[in-house]
């Protein structure tokens, strides 16, 4: 049952990358990623996805604390880019601190707001909210 | 003067009839001034009226020459008097002194004594006089002289450095703690400028000021400034100027005053010292509780996302003496950096802001939360609060502080018997006490009274108890401007009395 056609991952640590993609594998939810280690290669790539139409992620996992461009830079460029399909976005991170939550609020895009460690049970429940609202 | 003396008692030698006499005493009573004759030849003293009312003798009152000079007081004056009256007599000298006499009633009076020898061929034969009493005279200015040195001693060994200084800028007067202060002497310091004394950084306080005083802007001021002593070392001052006028406002000169700050000053430096390692090692705890929050969550995260796959992936690698262990140190790792990180956010946190909250509300929700439990151990709950209660608190804390006491209230109850968990509360000035009652095991507060509170202290052998939840517990109630006490005997119970902000309605 591979619900999801391709997962986005924006995310600078390659245990968790390893670990998520692992799950969802193994959740037979899907099996294309990519993968992008910070926010500003994660812009430069969606750019040219969306330019070109194809492989557009349908989810994008994004972390907040990365070198070079954080989650949060990330989705006040993002935010400004025009997509014509329709993305999901959650913020995965493994802070707690209240104020990240707060600030999660404050944009649309976010769907919601996941904390470290993802377990299988997590992504499923992700998926089946994904399809629900589809 | 001498002439006019010489007058009045020629008129009187001339003329002895009493009818002069009495116009005499009449003009010498209202001078408050006496005469006296001494006959050199007979030896006979004459004292007219005022001169025995001088001495408050009687009216016939008559002494010979060594009885008048023992009215003189014993000792310096009457010394003086032997001397110039033998010198008169002898020497034919007039003599003209202030001296201080006893009367005849014990008083003591200051008297002008003047002494005219006479002459006839060449030879003293008479000696007349005048004799005043000058008492109240003298005790003014005794008096006077006595405000001038009080004032003066006043200053001199007042406790803070006084200077007069001139318009120019000159000391013109200055007392000891001025020259102590900058360990000069007064010698060194009249009439220097004031401004030469001044560190060379503080030079330009002062001359605004001064400018403003005499062009009547105002009257004083005070400032804080460094002076150099004499050995070249700092001496913060704390200097009070202000300016004397005459009485046509005309600017006369400056009263400086000067307080020794240099230890304050120290202990003032210390304490920025202090502020400012605080605030850094504030700013350290805080990268620390995020280094706590995030970076070792996210490994701790990474090691449990990586065990539960291993789990799914190879369950034949779980199934060793290992496995089990490394899952159960990770899991502890988890809980030990979730536990810091509440820690941690109670005390880096902004002071957060309170609401208020029904007190009894809470309480039930908390309660709720133990249904099970108390179902279990048959546990008696008697709830006492007023309805009308309202604490301030954040809410999440109140939640918590509730749950755990009450927690503790079930969890250490005894193995055989009931348990009774009483809940009250009360106003008391400000604050809302809450008092959370068990009859429970009870903990030896002989020997944990100072540690009940810390982290990760544990009193019982609970296989629950992970010494974190009073600790938590007293840091929110803290947060909060609260606090919370413990009573507790051993197989009686505990009582814990929490203290929080009372919202009045």
């Amino acid at each position: 049952m591979k619900q999801i056609n391709s997962v986005c991952l924006i995310d600078d640590d390659p245990v968790f990358i390893f670990a998520i993609k692992r799950i969802f594998k193994l959740s037979d939810v899907c099996e294309n990623f990519t993968v992008y280690n910070n926010g500003e290669e994660a812009i430069e790539g969606l750019t040219q996805t969306i330019a070109s139409g194809k492989h557009i992620p349908e989810l994008i996992l994004l972390d907040i604390n990365m070198p070079i461009m954080d989650g949060w830079q990330f989705l006040d460029e993002f935010t400004t880019m025009t997509v014509s399909k329709k993305i999901t976005l959650y913020l995965v991170s493994s802070s707690i601190d209240p104020v990240d939550f707060q600030k999660a609020k404050e944009y649309e895009l976010i769907t919601d707001f996941i904390i470290k460690p993802v377990t299988r049970k997590t992504v499923i429940d992700l998926v089946e909210n994904m399809t629900q609202n589809q | 003067m001498k002439d006019v003396y010489n007058q009045l008692f020629r008129i009187q030698n001339a003329q002895t009839g009493n009818e002069t006499n009495s116009f005499l005493d009449t003009i010498q009573q209202s001078l408050a001034i006496g005469s006296w004759e001494v006959d050199l030849k007979t030896m006979e003293i004459t004292w007219s009226a005022m001169t025995r009312s001088i001495h408050e003798v009687e009216d016939d009152y008559s002494p010979n020459v060594e009885e008048a000079i023992h009215f003189y007081e014993e000792g310096k004056y009457r010394d003086l008097i032997t001397v110039l009256f033998n010198n008169a007599v002898n020497n034919g000298e007039e003599f003209d002194a202030e001296l201080l006499i006893r009367t005849a009633k014990n008083n003591l009076k200051w008297v002008r004594s003047i002494g005219f020898p006479i002459l006839k061929n060449n030879k003293v034969v008479k000696i007349l006089g005048v004799f005043q009493d000058i008492t109240e005279k003298t005790n003014t200015f005794k008096e006077l002289e006595y405000k001038e040195k009080l004032i003066r001693t006043t200053i001199e060994n007042a406790p803070n450095g006084m200077a007069l200084v001139g318009l120019e800028g000159q000391i013109i007067d200055l007392n000891k703690n001025f020259c102590s202060y900058l360990g000069y002497t007064k010698k060194e310091l009249m009439h220097t400028y004031v401004n030469k004394l001044s560190h060379p950084q503080d030079i330009n306080i002062i001359p605004i000021h001064i400018k403003e005083m005499i062009n009547r802007e105002k009257d004083s001021f005070e400032c804080e400034k460094r002076y150099l002593k004499k050995d070249g070392s700092i001496i913060y001052c704390l200097l009070s100027v202000s300016i004397v006028r005459d009485d046509a406002n005309k600017p006369l000169h400056f009263i400086s005053t000067i307080i020794d700050i240099t230890k304050s000053k120290a202990i003032n430096k210390k304490i920025e010292y202090l502020l400012q390692t605080t605030k850094s090692q504030n700013t350290r705890l805080q990268n620390f509780a995020h280094i706590v929050s995030h970076n070792l969550r996210s490994h701790s995260g990474n090691l449990e996302m990586l065990l539960e796959l291993m789990q799914e992936e190879i369950p034949e690698s779980t199934k060793n003496e290992f496995f089990p262990l490394i899952s159960e140190a990770v899991n502890k790792l988890s809980e030990t950096i979730q536990n810091l990180n509440e820690v941690a956010d109670i005390n880096t946190k902004e002071k957060q802001e309170l609401e208020s909250n029904n007190l009894l509300d809470f309480t039930n929700n908390a309660l709720g939360t133990f249904r099970a439990e108390i179902l279990d151990t048959n546990a008696k709950i008697n709830i006492d609060i007023n309805n009308k209660i309202e604490v301030l608190a954040v809410p999440a804390y109140l939640d918590s502080i509730l749950l755990n006491f009450l927690s503790n209230a079930i969890k250490y109850k005894k193995e055989d018997s009931i348990p009774v968990i009483n809940i009250n509360a009360e106003k008391i000035n400000n604050y809302v006490k809450i008092n959370i009652e068990d009859n429970g095991l009870g903990i030896n507060l002989d020997l944990h009274k100072d540690k009940i509170f810390g982290l990760y202290k544990t009193f019982h052998q609970h296989e629950d108890a992970r010494g974190l939840g009073l600790y938590i517990t007293k840091n929110q109630i803290d947060a909060m401007d609260g606090k919370v006490e413990v009573a507790s005997k051993v197989n009686d119970g505990t009582t814990f009395s929490i203290y929080l902000r009372y919202e009045a309605n």
